[in-house]
């Protein structure tokens, strides 16, 4: 019963994933699929959480803080580059 | 004991799989960038730290504290409301237009007088 | 206020050398009786008991996570209504916070509540940008930011 419901939940999750694909395809502005790229990494996380309940193991807590921290690098340096063309200020 | 824990577990799941779909379907379907925005910043987040939790109960219930899940937890908190300013200062500098409902702009008041100062 | 959290750390690995037992429990239940040690003796020391600040932290999480599931609650009814006609916009919020720090608290506490997100701003960093999904009445919104979350942060920094 619990194995099924985590399974409902993962395949949930997998439509969810295609469809923040379908809006990072049509999207109209690059803004969109940058926010749609973040949102996939920040679903992923979710989705390796209950990939390790149902397997019952705790070795990919390190991958779910990577994948984090990866997410929100990537999303800052791309809209950043878009802004200004340059992805670290100098106060000069 | 065991059977409780599952669950909680389980409803924990089933809430933040929620609402990660719901900021999935609001990511597809509202206008504009800024109204997505508000899509993914919370409802992706809040969803994700409800599954991260229910993950970090389930092993606190065989005796294993993991403390990377909860790390995981607060960068999750702290990084997505700046993620998400970022974009949409990025969408409104680069000019992406405002959805045709938009009542009031006063950020375009600021720029329009920075230009004039230039 | 850092003195007092040593002591409070010293005891509890006192308490940890005393118990024979070197396990995060045992710290943790060191320090529970350290803080303890420290509310019979806090008349003695010079400065305020350093909990009442953290009481206020834990009372700004709290706020935030009421708001963060309205905000939720709000995010899913607009998302699930048939009709898309909900008014954003773009509305200029002037804040009486201070410091860096508090400003980008609050920026990110606006984030995080319903139907608003902090979008940018002004150069002097006084005005926050924020748009809203959907602005009924803009000033009755700017005073609900200005009225709740400012109160909160300035109880936790003064």
């Amino acid at each position: 019963m619990f194995d099924t419901v985590m399974i409902i939940a993962l395949s949930a999750l997998s439509i969810a994933l295609v469809l923040l694909f379908i809006r990072i395809i049509i999207g109209p502005s690059t803004q969109d699929r940058i926010l749609a790229l973040d949102a996939i990494g920040v679903l992923l996380v979710g989705f390796i959480g209950i990939l390790m309940i149902l397997q019952d193991t705790s070795v990919f807590s390190d991958i779910v803080l990577v994948l984090t921290i990866l997410g929100f690098v990537g999303t800052l340096t791309l809209s950043k580059f878009l802004e200004r063309g340059v992805v670290i200020d100098r106060d000069d | 004991m065991t059977g409780m824990i599952d669950v909680i577990v389980a409803v924990f799941v089933v809430i933040g799989v929620f609402f990660a779909v719901v900021s999935a379907i609001g990511i597809v379907r509202l206008k504009d960038v800024y109204s997505r925005a508000h899509a993914s910043g919370k409802s992706a987040t809040l969803g994700v730290i409800f599954i991260m939790l229910a993950v970090f109960i389930h092993f606190l219930s065989q005796g294993v504290m993991n403390a990377k899940i909860l790390l995981a937890i607060l960068f999750l908190f702290l990084t997505a409301p700046v993620a998400s300013l970022m974009i949409t200062r990025s969408a409104y500098r680069n000019g992406v237009k405002l959805d045709k409902n938009t009542v009031t702009d006063d950020l375009k008041e600021m720029y329009e007088a920075k230009d004039r100062d230039k | 206020m850092p003195f007092q959290i040593l002591i409070n750390v010293m005891l509890a690995v006192l308490w940890m050398f005393l118990q024979n037992e070197y396990t995060f429990v045992s710290f943790l239940f060191g320090y529970i009786i350290g803080i303890l040690i420290l509310i019979v003796i806090r008349r003695f020391l010079k400065f305020d008991f350093y909990l009442k600040k953290v009481w206020a932290i834990i009372k700004l999480i709290y706020l935030f996570m009421i708001e963060l599931i309205k905000a939720n609650i709000d995010v899913v009814k607009v998302v699930l209504k048939p009709k898309q006609d909900h008014k954003p916009g773009i509305v200029a919020v002037r804040t009486h916070l201070e410091s860096d720090f508090e400003i980008s608290m609050l920026a990110a506490l606006i984030t995080l509540t319903p139907g608003t997100i902090s979008m940018d701003f002004s150069d002097d960093s006084k005005t926050i940008y924020v748009h809203s999904i959907d602005v009924p009445d803009k000033e009755a919104m700017i005073k609900d930011i200005q009225d709740s979350f400012e109160k909160a942060i300035m109880e936790v920094t003064k």
